[in-house]
Formats: structure tokens, C-alpha cells, sequence
């Protein structure tokens, strides 16, 4: 086996310090990331406020390690559910077809066509406004495009010559699609799920822009950057360490998934 | 290159006569119409209100004074008032006002038809009804009602009301639609470009009140001293800092947490002025919880009011605990006393009210508009210090507003519009909740404290009144009172005399230097 | 081609009745209604009652959807409860002013960053695919919101180059237009340059690794002949598939960037009636999105062949 490239060392290591991060952000921050101080609003990064301090004199070192916590673990479940969903549908009417197939793919264009807005404000308004709320939301909201692209990989595969071996073989259909579909399915689906993770830690902080407001009580990445906007002028730092940490770690994600999919690409096996 | 295309467009700009005349402002959404007190929002009441005029006005202070009449008069019953119209006003198509034209409006608005926003607080629906109106001769009109009350002629001049306006009937179409509004304002309607601006250019043929130059609420002095005014719809704040910085937008609100940065602006002024808006957190008395007394009073305790409006406001308002809005003529030495901040006697009366750490949710929404979130924010921490343990749940402002409506909630913060008179202002939170469940406080002797203000004319006697109101709020703690609005405006030093007054942007008195 | 247009329109029906129904119910599950917001907290039940039954909604669920669904069919979407205004006209002039900034940004995007994207797949694991990827993620990452307003505070307040707010609109003045339009378009682009790059960068990975790739490089063409007639044109196929759903989605998405610059265009009527809960406005524009969204995805399906010489070949 070679070595690992180093595209991929260098997503590791983003990926592993922002594990670090948010394990120690759980655990322990410098301050009380909800501490308010009114003597030290918008103060300058310094000494004790390595990164300086937000508009209610909360410390924005903390709040990003407090933070990195629930926006991993947010954008996590949201794209474990949107993918997992989207899978189970596209596979089954991607492998079943006929009719059964044409009412998801109405349903899920359907979706697809929604505004990720008014999707994400209906279902925010059903399930609640909380943290689980919205990996709910956005959850389902990502689900279709998930699904269409696994079906459109199985619907590539199914007339393939392995497949009709598997099956007269006398294998099962689930097993043919546990066994030969869905291991072809990883490729497409790490890119998409890099990407997903991507938009998740973004689509707070657009929400939270245009007024929607459902940022959970406590910090994330997302709700620091919208909230960041108007201090722009004043206290660019507010803005300028949420964006970098939710570049970083996307930067990371992306090179790794890279890694990932090469390593689980079932067409790269024993190549290279 | 691009600079020199730059400043070849800003010279076409500069180098055309009408600018020196004519002012940008910013708006933050569009009007809805420009039909008066039929579909309208606040902000669509402030430009209409330029344009037309009713028979009687807000002054300053919220008391209410003749506009288009000269005198009223009032019967010894309170049943019947004779308006004598003013000489010589004109409206925009040069035609005279006579009664006839006020008679014409009125029949106008009492149409069903005309889907008047008010129509139910003159018909009787809400107990007042105007039995009739008559024009003894072209200078007179007489209105009769049902009943005496102290609240007539503010109804009349309320501005969702569009100040009863009254408009020339060619301002409707032959078969009965509206076409635009033809009326005796200081301003006549420009241009509306929907989603885009609207326009308003000066009436020459104005009638002032006064001409002495001194502003008084929409009375007084409203010479209209720019030819042309552009309301340029903006949403972002941050774009109308960056308009008013680059000088393409005149005058504009800001945050509250752009004034610092912009006073040292040296082509810009800044204007703050607080207005009767009531900023408030209520509290669900019917909630198992919050039905007690106690804990109410332990809530309020708990909060330091100049900590929670410094941070609310940006160090730029006052704290206000009285229902009753400073710039109120009822607003005394008693509504001063307000809630005093004693976390230790916060902490006895949790103790009193068996409170063990039950959650407190708050609800608050995100609209640059209102500091509902940053209000929620701080007092949730001072909650908190004293050991309630309170949490906030941001809502889109709809679903807010659905949830105040249906009494569904423990806390919010709220904001209340404004009202000038204080019997008003009490009525607005208080009533019965089973058939109105968005009022607050139902105390049923409070209640008829506010039903007896309405009625009573006196003014000595309505502030004992409202005294005593504002002492049983501060004690029962239906809701906390923590400050007013603000009207927080930025705008170019070319722009002379502009004064903030009940977040209207008035335009007359206004002029340009070059 | 027309046949397979013609049952693509045709598939599409479902869909649009699908995307009409559950606008309808999910505009109105959500809390809160336009008559509420109307009054604020001047409602007294007596008035805000009036209110419904004037705008229709104290009629029952079903009956409010046959009552619109009939009239959309005979083409008239209603009136909208806000400005009063024709939905449909008003969708369509919002639309066009959207549309200008959305197509011009998404092509000039596509023309730097699917080349890009390809460059860096073909290099993959390469410091130039490090660089490559590292500027898209982090275009990507920037909101358009904070990225728009960097613009603004560069180009219009320090360099005082383009106008800083205001619309006009093209056909009024042709180069005023112009100037109008050049930041947002800038922003999208910026953002939607990190978006595509990392597509096209995927999708030629997929190809580059496929059997007649090797068999191209084994013949002994060069790496530049492997490139350009094998992996450039495959690889655009997937891509192209993608900008037509980055399309889609961006007409529903803009409306950050138009509130930004003051753009009255479709994304921002949206939101506004949104928050306004203007029920007909929120049901026209979905469907408006939904068509639209239909209606370019077949444009791209059609012009698949062009790019893709395996779709040719059969």
C-alpha cells in the first residue's frame, strides 16, 4: 500500500485538530462561553481574550470552542440522517422501478424544487425550533438531492453484468443491493456528504441573515458569523474567526472525503 | 479607467439641477399603498400623512389639536362637535376644501367598502358611533355620536387611522377605485416604483398652520422647503451605513451599534429621539407557574434595568418601567418610580414562592428593527444570577406574534406600539383573556381603573388614574416594562432641521445646504 | 427530441401538482397569518375576523385550495394580499431582474471553474489540486452575505468605483444597469466559483480513473490529447447536469445577495412574502420555482449530447 498522499495528511491533521477543539470545547473554554461583561464589550483580541470579546462582552475564543462541539455534532447528524434517508430511497426505487419509483421521484423533485428557506421555516415550525429542530430540517430539506444521486448510481449499475450474475446466482435482492450496490454507491455519496456538511455549518448562518432566527441558545459557528455582520466596521475579528474555523474544517472534510472515496472506491481496489 | 468612468458618473450625477433640491432617504420595506387607512403599515401611514391631512392631528406631546379645522367645539353633553374648517387650504389639484369635500371623505370611509382600517371604532362595533355628520354651510362640519368620551377626537387623529384624511373626490376613479390620493398635505405623490422608491415633490400651493418654522407632532409649522424627497427602499443596514457613508443616501436609520462609528463621521449628524413605543417583557399569568405573584415579583427583582437597556440599546436609551411613555403629558413623578433591582430580595421571594428551578422559557425574535433578542439575552443572564433557570427560544417574528395572540408562552420579549394616550396604552395589554387571550394583565379591578379613564375628560383626574395604574402594575408584575424606542437616524450635514419625532420622517421644515 | 421534450413536460405535471399541494398545506401549518401581521397588536378578535373572511381564509383548507388551484388553472394566480398588485406579472418582472444576475454569474463561473476543475483533477494530489481546492472551499465557505458586503465596502465606499445602493434597471439605462449589477453578480460568482470547481473536479476524477482513459494513455495519446478529448468532454456531461440543479437552487437562494444590494428580484419577494405569510404570492413564486426548475433541468438534459459523445454515440 502507499503512502498516504498529502492531501491527505493535510485533511487529517485539520480534521483531527478540529476533533480536538471540539472535544476539549465539551469539556472546558477559557471563560463561560454565555458569561455577558459589559465592561468588556467588542474588546480587541489581547492577552486574556486571545480572540477578543463579542457585542455583549462574551469571550469569542470560548464560544468558538464551545462552539465547534455543536456545530460538528449539528452538521453530523444532519448529514447521517439526510444521507441515510436519501440512501434507503434511492436505492429501493432506483432497484424496484416502476411505479413505485415514479411517485418518489415525484415527491423528491418535488423537494428539490422547495427553497431551502420555506422547506426549513415549514419544518422548523412542526418539530421546534432547538438544535434538533434543525437537523429535522435540514435534514429532510438535504434528503432529496441524496436520493437522486443514489438512484441515478443504481440505476447506472443495475443492468450491469455483475449485478445479473449476483442475481442468477440465487442471491437475494437485498443482498445484491447490500452486497454490489450500495458499495458503489460510497464514491458519489462521500462527495456529496463533504459538500452536505459543508452547506449544513453555512445554511444556519443564512437562515439566521435573512431573519429566521433559529440559532440555538447556545454558540455555533453559524450564528457567530451572521451575528458578526454589523460590528463588521468595528470588530472585524467577530466575523473573520468563525469564518476561518467553518473554512478550515470544510477544507479538511473535503480533503479527506477525497482520501476516503479513494480508499472505498470499489473500482480502486488493488490500483494504485 | 473605471475611476474616471467613476467620477464621469458621479459628475452627471452632481451636474444636474434637480440634486441640490432633492433628498435621498432610506426606508427599510415599501409602502403597501397609497390609499389612506386601507391597506397600510406604520410605514406606509408616515408617507401617506406627508401627502394628506385630517381635521384634527397628533401635537408633540400626544395630545391631539385642530389640522384642517380651526376650532372644534364641544356640547355641553360631549355628544356633539362642530368643526369650523381653516380659510384658504387647497388641495393638490388646486380646488378649495369646503365641508362638502369632508363630507364626501367621511361617507367615503364609513363605506364598508372601502374597507376603512377604522371603520369599527366609529360604527358602534366598539361602543363609539358617529349617528351623523352634517354641513351646515360650505366653512362648518358637524359630527354627532352616541355616547361622550375622552377618546374621540384621538381616534380620529390616529395615524393607522390615516388621520380620517380628507382627500378630494377625484382621488377615486369614475367607477369607485381608488386612483391616488389628492389631498392638502405639505408634499404631493411623486413617483411609486414598486420594490424600488417612491417620490413626493413640495405643494406649492400649501396651506400652512403655522409658518413660525417650529415643528409640533403633524401640526405647527409643515412647509414642504425641499422640491423633491426619494424614499429608497433599503433592507440591509449595513447597505444604508455604506449609502450614507458614500453620501448616495441622505438620511437613513441605523443600528443602535453603528452610532460610535458614524457621530465621528465629519459629513454626518446623528439624531436619536425616543418615542412612545414600549418595550417590554410579558408574562403569562395564567401560566401554572407564573400565576404566581411571587415569582413575578422575584423575575422583576432580578433584572438591573440600566445593565439590561444599556446593552438592549447600545448605552442609548433610558430606562422606563411605567407603561406611560416619557414624552407623555400624563408622564409625573410618580410613573418615575419604577422597579428597583435587589437580587437578594429576588432571591427571598423565589424562596417565598417555592420555586425549585422549574424552566422559564422566553421568546424573542431576531428583527434588526426591535432589541427583542439582545433584551432576552441580558435579562436571561440576570435570570439566571439569581437562580431561575430561564432559557430563550427565538421565533420568526409571525410565529412570535401567532403565539402572542393565542396567549401561548410564559415570557417574551414584546414590543408595543405606540399609543399617545395612556388610557390606550394601559387598554392595550389589559382585558379579559378568555375572549381576548392576548392581553396580559386581567385584574378585574385594573380594568375598570382603564374603563373609567376613558371615560372621564378631566385631566387631573385621569392622571390620579393612570397613578394608580401604573402603581398596580409595578406591584402585580403582568409584564416588565424596561425602556422606549428609539429613533436612532443618521444623515448628511446638507440636510438642516431634520428632527426625529415617533419614528415619522417628516420632511416639511426640512432644508438643504449646499 | 420533441417526443422525449414532450414527455418530459409531461412527467413534470405530478410534480408541479405536488410542489402546489404541499406549499399550500405548509404555508399553512406554519403559526402565524397574514391578517395577524396586518394588524400587529392593534388585532381585537372583532377585526382581525374581518379581516380573514375579507382575505378568504375563514373558508375550510380544501375549499381555499379548489378555489385557488381552479383559478391557476384558467392562469389567473390571484392577487397578492400585500401590495394588492397581479401575482403573476409581478413573479415575472421580479424574475427577469433575478434571472440577469443568476445566468450571468453562473456561466461566467462555469468558464473559469470547470477548466479548473479539471486541471485539478487531472494533477490530483499536486500542490497546484491543493491550491485549487484550498480557494474554492474557502470561496465556498464565505457567506454571500459577508462576501457582498466586503465588496460593497471596496468597491463603492474605498475605491468609489460602482454605486453603493440603488437598482436601475437595464432597460431604463443600459450602462447605469450595468453598474447596478456588477457586484452581485461578482458575489455569486465568487461563491458559485467554489461550487462548481469542486463538481467538476469530482466528476473528472470519476472519469479519469475509468478503463479507455488507460486505454487512451496506453495507445500513447498525449497527456494534453488524454485531457482535452477524453476527460474535459466526459467529465462536463455530470458537470453540466450539476449546474442545472446549482440554477435551480440559486433562484431560490439569491435573495441574500439581493438584500444586499437592493435588487428587487424573486428571491427577495419570496422571503418578504414569507415573513408577510402573502399566501398567494408564496404559493405563485414555488410554483414559479418548481416550473422553472423543471424547465431547466430539461434544457440540460437536452443538450447532454452535445458534451457527452457517449450519449451521441447510441
Amino acid at each position: 500500500m502507499k503512502t498516504p498522499a498529502p492531501n491527505a495528511l493535510i485533511g487529517g491533521a485539520l480534521i483531527g485538530g478540529l476533533a480536538i477543539v471540539a472535544g476539549i470545547g465539551a469539556v472546558w473554554t477559557p471563560f463561560d462561553p454565555l458569561q455577558l461583561s459589559f465592561r468588556a464589550k467588542l474588546a480587541a483580541p489581547s492577552a486574556a481574550h486571545w480572540l477578543g470579546t463579542d457585542e455583549f462582552g462574551r469571550d469569542v475564543l470560548s464560544r468558538l470552542m464551545a462552539g465547534a462541539a455543536t456545530s460538528v455534532w449539528i452538521s453530523l447528524l444532519t448529514v447521517l440522517l439526510a444521507v441515510t434517508l436519501g440512501t434507503i430511497i434511492g436505492i429501493f426505487s432506483g432497484y424496484v422501478r416502476g411505479w413505485f419509483d415514479r411517485i418518489v421521484m415525484a415527491f423528491n423533485d418535488a423537494l428539490l424544487a422547495f427553497p431551502g428557506i420555506l422547506l426549513a421555516l415549514g419544518l422548523l415550525a412542526v418539530v421546534g425550533a432547538n438544535k434538533y429542530g434543525i437537523i429535522v430540517a435540514l435534514g429532510i430539506a438535504y434528503t432529496p438531492s441524496v436520493a437522486r444521486i443514489v438512484r441515478g448510481t443504481v440505476l447506472s449499475l443495475r443492468e450491469k453484468e455483475f449485478i445479473s450474475a449476483s442475481r442468477v446466482m440465487g442471491n437475494s435482492e437485498a443482498f445484491t443491493m447490500a452486497r454490489h450496490i450500495l458499495p458503489n454507491c460510497i464514491a458519489p455519496l462521500t462527495v456529496l456528504a463533504t459538500s452536505l456538511f459543508g452547506w449544513v455549518l453555512l445554511a444556519e448562518s443564512a437562515l439566521s441573515f435573512l431573519g429566521l432566527g433559529v440559532p440555538p441558545p447556545a454558540p455555533t459557528w453559524g450564528n457567530m458569523l451572521a451575528g458578526s455582520r454589523p460590528y463588521i466596521g468595528q470588530a472585524v475579528w467577530l466575523g473573520i474567526f468563525p469564518g476561518l474555523c467553518i473554512s478550515l474544517t470544510l477544507l479538511g472534510i473535503n480533503l479527506l472525503g477525497d482520501a476516503v472515496r479513494d480508499r472505498l472506491d470499489p473500482r480502486m481496489r488493488g490500483m494504485r | 479607467m473605471s475611476r474616471i468612468l467613476a467620477s464621469a458618473f458621479m459628475l452627471a450625477v452632481l451636474a444636474s439641477p434637480a440634486v441640490a433640491q432633492s433628498v435621498t432617504v432610506s426606508v427599510a420595506a415599501d409602502i403597501r399603498s397609497i390609499n389612506p387607512g386601507v391597506n397600510r403599515d406604520d410605514n406606509t401611514d408616515d408617507f401617506v400623512l406627508q401627502l394628506v391631512e385630517g381635521l384634527v392631528g397628533y401635537g408633540e406631546d400626544g395630545t391631539v389639536g385642530p389640522l384642517l379645522a380651526e376650532k372644534i367645539d364641544v356640547s355641553a353633553d360631549g355628544k356633539t362637535y362642530t368643526f369650523t374648517l381653516r380659510k384658504g387650504v387647497k388641495f393638490h389639484n388646486g380646488a378649495d376644501l369646503t365641508s362638502a369635500d369632508v363630507l364626501w371623505s367621511w361617507n367615503r370611509y364609513m363605506d364598508p367598502k372601502t374597507d376603512w382600517r377604522c371603520l369599527s371604532e366609529f360604527d358602534g362595533r366598539n361602543g363609539l358611533k358617529v349617528e351623523s355628520v352634517e354641513a351646515p354651510d360650505a366653512g362648518t362640519v358637524v359630527m354627532k355620536l352616541n355616547q361622550s368620551t375622552a377618546l374621540f377626537l384621538d381616534a380620529l387623529a390616529r395615524t393607522d387611522c390615516a388621520m380620517a384624511a380628507v382627500i378630494h373626490k377625484d382621488s377615486v376613479k369614475a367607477d369607485g377605485s381608488f386612483d391616488k390620493p389628492i389631498g392638502t398635505g405639505p408634499y404631493k405623490l411623486g413617483e411609486w416604483k414598486r420594490a424600488e422608491y417612491f417620490t413626493m415633490t413640495a405643494f406649492d400651493g400649501y396651506s400652512p398652520l403655522k409658518t413660525d418654522g417650529k415643528r409640533d407632532g403633524y401640526l405647527g409649522s409643515k412647509r414642504p422647503l425641499i422640491k423633491d424627497v426619494k424614499f429608497l427602499i433599503v433592507r440591509d443596514p449595513a447597505t444604508v451605513k455604506a449609502g450614507l457613508i458614500s453620501g448616495a443616501i441622505d438620511l437613513g436609520e441605523i443600528l443602535y451599534s453603528d452610532v460610535p462609528e458614524l457621530k465621528t463621521n465629519p459629513k454626518l449628524e446623528v439624531a436619536v429621539a425616543s418615542n412612545a413605543v414600549r418595550h417590554a417583557f410579558l408574562i403569562q399569568t395564567r401560566d401554572p407557574l407564573l400565576k404566581n405573584q411571587k415569582l413575578r415579583q422575584a423575575i422583576a427583582a432580578s433584572m438591573d434595568m440600566d445593565e439590561i437597556v444599556a446593552a438592549a440599546s447600545s448605552g442609548l436609551a433610558q430606562p422606563n418601567t411605567s407603561p406611560i411613555y416619557p414624552g407623555s403629558a400624563y408622564f409625573g413623578a410618580v410613573e418615575k418610580q419604577g422597579l428597583k433591582y435587589d437580587p437578594a430580595q429576588a432571591k427571598k421571594l423565589l424562596q417565598e414562592a417555592g420555586y425549585k428551578g422549574e424552566k422559564i422559557t422566553i421568546l424573542a425574535n431576531k428583527r434588526s428593527t426591535v432589541p427583542s433578542f439582545p433584551a432576552a439575552v441580558v435579562a436571561q443572564a440576570m435570570m439566571q444570577a439569581v437562580g431561575i433557570n430561564a432559557e430563550i427560544e427565538v421565533l420568526e417574528w409571525a410565529t412570535q406574534l401567532d403565539r402572542y395572540n393565542k396567549g401561548n408562552y410564559q415570557m417574551q420579549s414584546f414590543s408595543y406600539s405606540s399609543r399617545f394616550d395612556p388610557a390606550l396604552g394601559f387598554e392595550q395589554f389589559a382585558g379579559p383573556k378568555d375572549k381576548q387571550p392576548r392581553k396580559v394583565w386581567e385584574e378585574p379591578q385594573a380594568l375598570a381603573l382603564i374603563d373609567k379613564s376613558m371615560a372621564v375628560a378631566d385631566k387631573a383626574e385621569r392622571q390620579k388614574l393612570f397613578d394608580e395604574l401604573h402603581k398596580r402594575t409595578i406591584d402585580e408584575v403582568p409584564l416588565i416594562f424596561t425602556f422606549n424606542g428609539l429613533d436612532v437616524l443618521a444623515h448628511s450635514k446638507r440636510v438642516k432641521g431634520f428632527q426625529p419625532w415617533q419614528s415619522k420622517l417628516r420632511m416639511w421644515e426640512v432644508t438643504l445646504a449646499n | 427530441m420533441l417526443r422525449f421534450a414532450l414527455t418530459r413536460v409531461a412527467m413534470a405535471l405530478p410534480t408541479l401538482l405536488i410542489v402546489a399541494v404541499s406549499v399550500f398545506v405548509l404555508i399553512r401549518l406554519i403559526p402565524g397569518d397574514p391578517a395577524q401581521l396586518m394588524l400587529g397588536d392593534l388585532a381585537t378578535p372583532a377585526s382581525l375576523a374581518d379581516l380573514r373572511a375579507k382575505l378568504g381564509l375563514d373558508q375550510s383548507l380544501p375549499t381555499q385550495f379548489l378555489i385557488w388551484i381552479g383559478k391557476v388553472l384558467q392562469g389567473d394566480f390571484g392577487q397578492s394580499i400585500n401590495s394588492q398588485q397581479a401575482v403573476l406579472p409581478l413573479i415575472l418582472s421580479r424574475f427577469w431582474v433575478s434571472a440577469q444576475i443568476v445566468l450571468t454569474a453562473v456561466l461566467l463561473a462555469s468558464l473559469v471553474a470547470v477548466p479548473a476543475g479539471v486541471i485539478a483533477a487531472w494533477r490530483q494530489d499536486s500542490t497546484l489540486d491543493l491550491g485549487l481546492v484550498a480557494t474554492a472551499t474557502l470561496l465556498l465557505s464565505i457567506p454571500t452575505f459577508w462576501l457582498g458586503l466586503l465588496l460593497l465596502l471596496f468597491f463603492g465606499l474605498k475605491l468609489e468605483w460602482l454605486p453603493v445602493v440603488g437598482y436601475v434597471s437595464i432597460g431604463d439605462d443600459p450602462w447605469a444597469g450595468v453598474l447596478y449589477l456588477v457586484m452581485p453578480i461578482l458575489t455569486l460568482f465568487l461563491h458559485e466559483i467554489g461550487v462548481i470547481l469542486r463538481m467538476a473536479r469530482a466528476s473528472t476524477l470519476e472519469v479519469m480513473r475509468l478503463d479507455y482513459i488507460t486505454h487512451a494513455r496506453a495507445k500513447g495519446l498525449s497527456e494534453m490529447a488524454v485531457l482535452w478529448r477524453h476527460a474535459f468532454k466526459n467529465a462536463f456531461g455530470p458537470t453540466w447536469t450539476l449546474i442545472g440543479l446549482v440554477l435551480g437552487n440559486l433562484l431560490g437562494g439569491i435573495a441574500v445577495v439581493e438584500t444586499v444590494f437592493t435588487i428587487p428580484g424573486l428571491g427577495r419577494l419570496l422571503v418578504d412574502a414569507i415573513f408577510a405569510r402573502d399566501y398567494p404570492v408564496i404559493q405563485g413564486c414555488m410554483l414559479f420555482v418548481a416550473f422553472t426548475y423543471v424547465l431547466v433541468n430539461l434544457v440540460i438534459d437536452l443538450c447532454y449530447p452535445i458534451f457527452d459523445p457517449r450519449v451521441t454515440a447510441e
